[in-house]
């Protein structure tokens, strides 16, 4: 699964500690994410999405592996 | 996330402190007491050996199992996820200890004892490992930024 979290934290302007908090993971988990090592479990993509004000499918997509 | 089964986080230090003071005492006690070992052996199930081995292994298996599962700081799913990794890498670790220990020893007793340790002790080993791995690459990226 891809996502593009990276880039909707860069235009909300928040770091990846503020989203943890946010959304109350750890930072650890944001930066799996990120980085395709961890892949959230629907209610905490649910969550991601809304901290951006968009719906999952712009944040999160599939990959062709998936 | 609700986190079903672990002890708070401070139980880590006092698995930690359990199972540290147990190490001296046993360094003490293969010290001094071996030369008493065989003539104060009885037949009871409460002879002196039998009640040192006893607790100190308690003390042992308990700190550990303290260590283990006591909650993260933030405890969420991705450390769910490491965690239930970890137990099942220690469970496949120690079957297989198990077996090739069955197969080519006859010491029942340190076989147990093995089996006691080794799932722990693996999981506590594999767990902070990648909780440590996470946290490097965090620190990575911050020194790149």
């Amino acid at each position: 699964m891809k996502n593009n979290i990276r880039v909707e934290r860069a235009i909300k302007n928040i770091t990846q500690a503020e989203l943890a908090e946010l959304i109350g993971v750890s930072r650890q988990t944001i930066n799996t994410i990120e980085s395709n090592r961890y892949v959230p479990s629907t209610v905490l993509a649910l969550k991601i999405a809304r901290v951006f004000g968009k719906p999952v499918e712009d944040v999160f997509s599939l990959d062709e592996e998936d | 996330m609700k986190s079903h089964f672990l002890f708070p986080h401070w139980f880590r230090y006092l698995g930690l402190a359990l199972f540290l003071i147990h190490i001296p005492i046993v360094i003490f006690k293969k010290e001094m007491g071996f030369s008493m070992h065989g003539e104060t052996e009885s037949d009871s199930l409460f002879n002196s050996h039998h009640i040192f081995f006893m607790t100190t292994t308690l003390l042992m298996a308990i700190g550990l199992f303290f260590i283990a599962f006591a909650k993260e700081r933030i405890e969420d799913e991705q450390i769910f996820k490491l965690r239930l990794d970890s137990l099942q890498w220690a469970i496949y670790v120690n079957y297989i200890l198990l077996v090739v220990s069955l197969i080519l020893s006859k010491d029942t007793e340190h076989i147990l004892f093995l089996n006691l340790l080794v799932p722990l002790v693996f999981f506590i080993v594999r767990f902070r490992w990648k909780i440590f791995q996470n946290n490097r690459l965090i620190n990575k990226e911050e020194g790149q930024v």
